[in-house]
């Protein structure tokens, strides 16, 4: 009888998060689609809007910081972030 | 080198925005302007600031015109008025006068009367607008000559991993890399994540691509052109 283990959205942001910080960008966009599909939420489109960005998908980008913001409409960063990309 | 001083006759839209630039750059303004209104927001900002006509050639001459080493002739759509202009400033001796064209007309009767140089920001603009769309991958385009232009561009994903020197862009591909950008990610003081943007110059031969790098090419446009397709 094996034991059912339970990822949680949270696990797979962390990993995004690593993977993120050691510049491995779609494996990052992996991780928090996962972790999205389970919960969405502001810090996951936000995350995933920096993974787009730094590897340089910017229209997807821009649509993960407008996600991000239509659930949290004062997200400091993801307005910052949207703003740089799309005042080219 | 000593500091270039410049004058920028007219506030409206691109007058208002080279006079800020100039500014920012440390670089010694004068405004002029016949609207007392537009003087008054750049009273600040600028070296200094005249509100007068300036087809009024005592006028320009008083507020030293004659010193600047650059004068920006930005007098929106009143082409007459500008053709004036341009032709006292250089009866005065103004080392060096741009001038905004509103159409190629205008600018051909400007080169005409000696205007050093002529622009037409919205044709450049619209043609840089242009030009992104042929190739959504770019991310700056830079015309060098009629052959030769500079681009901003992803790296291609088979680049990464690999040296410049395995990569051999100009032996390859013709292309000259002049620097890459590169994101390197943070945590902020905050504790969320985020970029600081790094920019390297002429990078050495041992210097590898990654995922993220934005690359600065310059070369022929069929040769550029390649790369896109990457």
């Amino acid at each position: 009888m094996g034991k059912k283990i339970s990822v949680s959205a949270q696990d797979y942001i962390e990993k995004g998060q690593f993977y993120l910080i050691n510049k491995k960008y779609s494996e990052a966009i992996k991780q928090f689609q996962k972790a999205l599909k389970l919960k969405p939420d502001v810090l996951i489109y936000f995350h995933l809007g920096l993974a787009y960005e730094a590897s340089c998908q910017i229209p997807q980008a821009i649509e993960m910081f407008r996600k991000a913001i239509e659930l949290d409409a004062n997200h400091k960063e993801a307005i910052e972030h949207l703003n740089s990309l799309t005042n080219q | 080198m000593a500091n270039k001083s410049f004058a920028v006759i007219g506030l409206g839209r691109f007058g208002e925005n080279i006079a800020r630039a100039l500014s920012e750059k440390g670089f010694e303004v004068i405004v002029i302007d016949s609207d007392e209104n537009e003087v008054q927001l750049f009273a600040d900002i600028v070296t200094h600031s005249f509100v007068l006509d300036a087809t009024d050639e005592r006028a320009l001459k008083d507020a030293g015109i004659a010193d600047v080493d650059v004068a920006i002739v930005s007098l929106g759509q009143n082409i007459d008025t500008s053709i004036l202009v341009t032709l006292i400033l250089k009866e005065i001796g103004v080392k060096e006068v741009i001038v905004k064209a509103v159409n190629e007309r205008h600018g051909k009767i400007l080169q005409r009367i000696g205007a050093d140089k002529v622009i037409y920001p919205e044709r450049e603009v619209a043609i840089r607008l242009a030009e992104s769309f042929v190739s959504p991958k770019i991310f700056d385009y830079i015309e060098l000559s009629p052959s030769h232009s500079i681009i901003e561009i992803a790296a291609p994903r088979q680049f990464f991993g690999k040296t410049l020197n395995e990569i051999q862009l100009r032996q390859k591909y013709g292309v000259t890399l002049i620097a890459i950008k590169r994101k390197i990610p943070i945590v902020t003081d905050k504790g969320t994540p985020d970029f600081k943007e790094d920019i390297i110059i002429s990078p050495s031969i041992d210097e590898e691509l990654a995922e993220g790098d934005v690359i600065t090419l310059l070369g022929r446009y069929e040769d550029l052109a390649r790369i896109e397709k990457l």
